[in-house]
């Protein structure tokens, strides 16, 4: 057998890979999600001086290269803060706060997307600003949100290939050793790229089934 | 008692309301008249708050509803049907009448919830009382409208044009919903453009022309051909309503 083969081996290698991508884009998705729910209420509440700082920083992110963002944390962070910082670590703190960001655009569209006069029926019944979130203007938001989230977190997973570059053992970083040992490139590249489609389907077809049970009311403005 | 004084609302240049005194007691029942922009439906939205008043001052049994904790006092007592209905979409029938009974009453769940069926039942939906809004007619919808806001056990109930937004059937429909609660002592203060309507079940008639309130009289008063119809703005006003 030729160093160059392929080996049983190499498949459980592509698996681990596949096992971190999907580690640090579920990891990111709830800390990214988290966060950029926060920086939305923030929004809601209209909380002085705080909400302006969460649009900044949105602003700020989804407007600068996730790449550039991750060169930053991975070799600025550490020489700031005096501090060491492993490759997932960065790859953990850029890829979250790049999800923030782009949640917190599609949540704050969408609860603009409900109505007004939602809201100020539900005032009108005695609600809490809160409970009018909770029980009239979520429901609805997540309606409205759920087509553009299945685009962000399909579009989120292909964005972890970048952290192969600061060295993360993820898909991509196995494609790369698995390239350079093999030296066939076509069968190497058609595997991860098929292992990464194979999951944004998955991701699509989860979102899908949730859209379906949250449009359970069927069609009414807007919501169909 | 409902207690409106000198209420001056402002959109920009416009003056939408221009010093409006009115009183509503207990079991009475107000039809407010008046053509489209004259400033009714935003009288109503000034009782349940949600305009800030540019002047003047209203209370719902003594609660200011311009300082925030006594609006919710104000509203606690008051409930309000809306011309374009407003439920919640992503609720049912059921779940529409028993939320703020749940969230606000504090009611427990399968309590309000049973109300809430009975209370469908009395307007004829107990079988819709588990679809969607969207699933429903406008005529029914509203009538599940009207449920939402005596489901809240209101000592004021506030109707703004409810039937503007139905076809003349489901407006009978809808009417007579209203006639029976008018005919139990439910107090209303209620915007309407059904003139025979409001001949029927009003108590008294509230004339608005250009923000500013006209008169104030009895509905026998109002129509008689020496009270509100002396007025030239109101006789040329129910002559062009084809339903007196």
């Amino acid at each position: 057998m030729r160093y160059t083969d392929f080996t049983p081996y190499d498949l459980v290698l592509l698996l681990q890979g596949l096992g971190v991508s999907v580690g640090l884009f579920v990891a990111t998705t709830l800390l990214g999600g988290a966060i950029g729910l926060t920086w939305a209420l923030l929004r809601y509440y209209r909380v002085p001086v705080l909400a302006h700082v969460a649009a900044a920083l949105a602003e700020l992110l989804k407007n600068s290269p996730v790449l550039v963002q991750l060169f930053l944390v991975f070799f600025g962070l550490p020489v700031l803060l005096q501090t060491d910082l492993t490759p997932v670590q960065a790859a953990l703190i850029t890829l979250s706060g790049n999800t923030a960001a782009f949640l917190y655009v599609i949540a704050v569209s969408s609860i603009e997307a409900v109505g007004r006069e939602q809201l100020e029926t539900a005032r009108v019944f005695g609600l809490t600003r809160w409970q009018v979130l909770r029980h009239v203007v979520a429901p609805q938001a997540a309606a409205f949100a759920l087509g553009p989230l299945t685009g962000l977190l399909v579009n989120q997973l292909q964005v972890t290939s970048l952290v192969a570059v600061v060295g993360v053992l993820d898909l991509t970083k196995m494609g790369v050793i698995l390239n350079l040992r093999t030296l066939k490139p076509f069968i190497v590249w058609t595997v991860v790229g098929v292992l990464y489609y194979l999951m944004a389907k998955l991701i699509a077809r989860l979102c899908g089934a949730l859209e379906t049970r949250l449009r359970a009311h069927g069609t009414s403005k807007g919501m169909a | 008692m409902i207690q409106i004084e000198k209420v001056v609302k402002r959109f920009g240049a416009s003056t939408v309301l221009d010093g409006v005194d009115l009183v509503v007691q207990p079991g009475e029942v107000v039809a407010i008249l008046g053509a489209s922009g004259s400033g009714k439906s935003t009288l109503v939205r000034c009782v349940n708050g949600l305009e800030q008043l540019d002047g003047g001052r209203i209370t719902v049994d003594g609660h200011d509803v311009s300082d925030a904790r006594q609006l919710r006092a104000a509203r606690r007592i008051s409930a309000t049907v809306f011309q374009l209905f407003n439920l919640y979409p992503h609720m049912t029938a059921v779940q529409n009448v028993a939320l703020a009974p749940v969230e606000v009453l504090k009611l427990p769940r399968r309590q309000a919830e049973q109300d809430a069926r009975a209370l469908l039942a009395s307007v004829g939906l107990a079988e819709r009382a588990d679809a969607f809004p969207a699933q429903l007619s406008g005529g029914q919808r509203q009538r599940v409208g009207i449920c939402r806001a005596l489901a809240m056990q209101p000592r004021y109930l506030l109707l703004d044009e409810v039937t503007s937004a139905l076809d003349p059937e489901m407006t009978a429909d809808v009417l007579a919903i209203l006639a029976r609660l008018a005919a139990q002592g439910t107090t209303m203060m209620f915007v309407t453009h059904e003139i025979a309507f409001a001949r029927q079940i009003a108590s008294r008639i509230v004339f608005l022309d250009q923000g500013r309130l006209l008169v104030d009289l009895p509905t026998a008063a109002f129509f008689a051909p020496d009270g509100g119809l002396a007025l030239p703005r109101i006789a040329q006003f129910l002559s062009k309503m084809t339903t007196v």
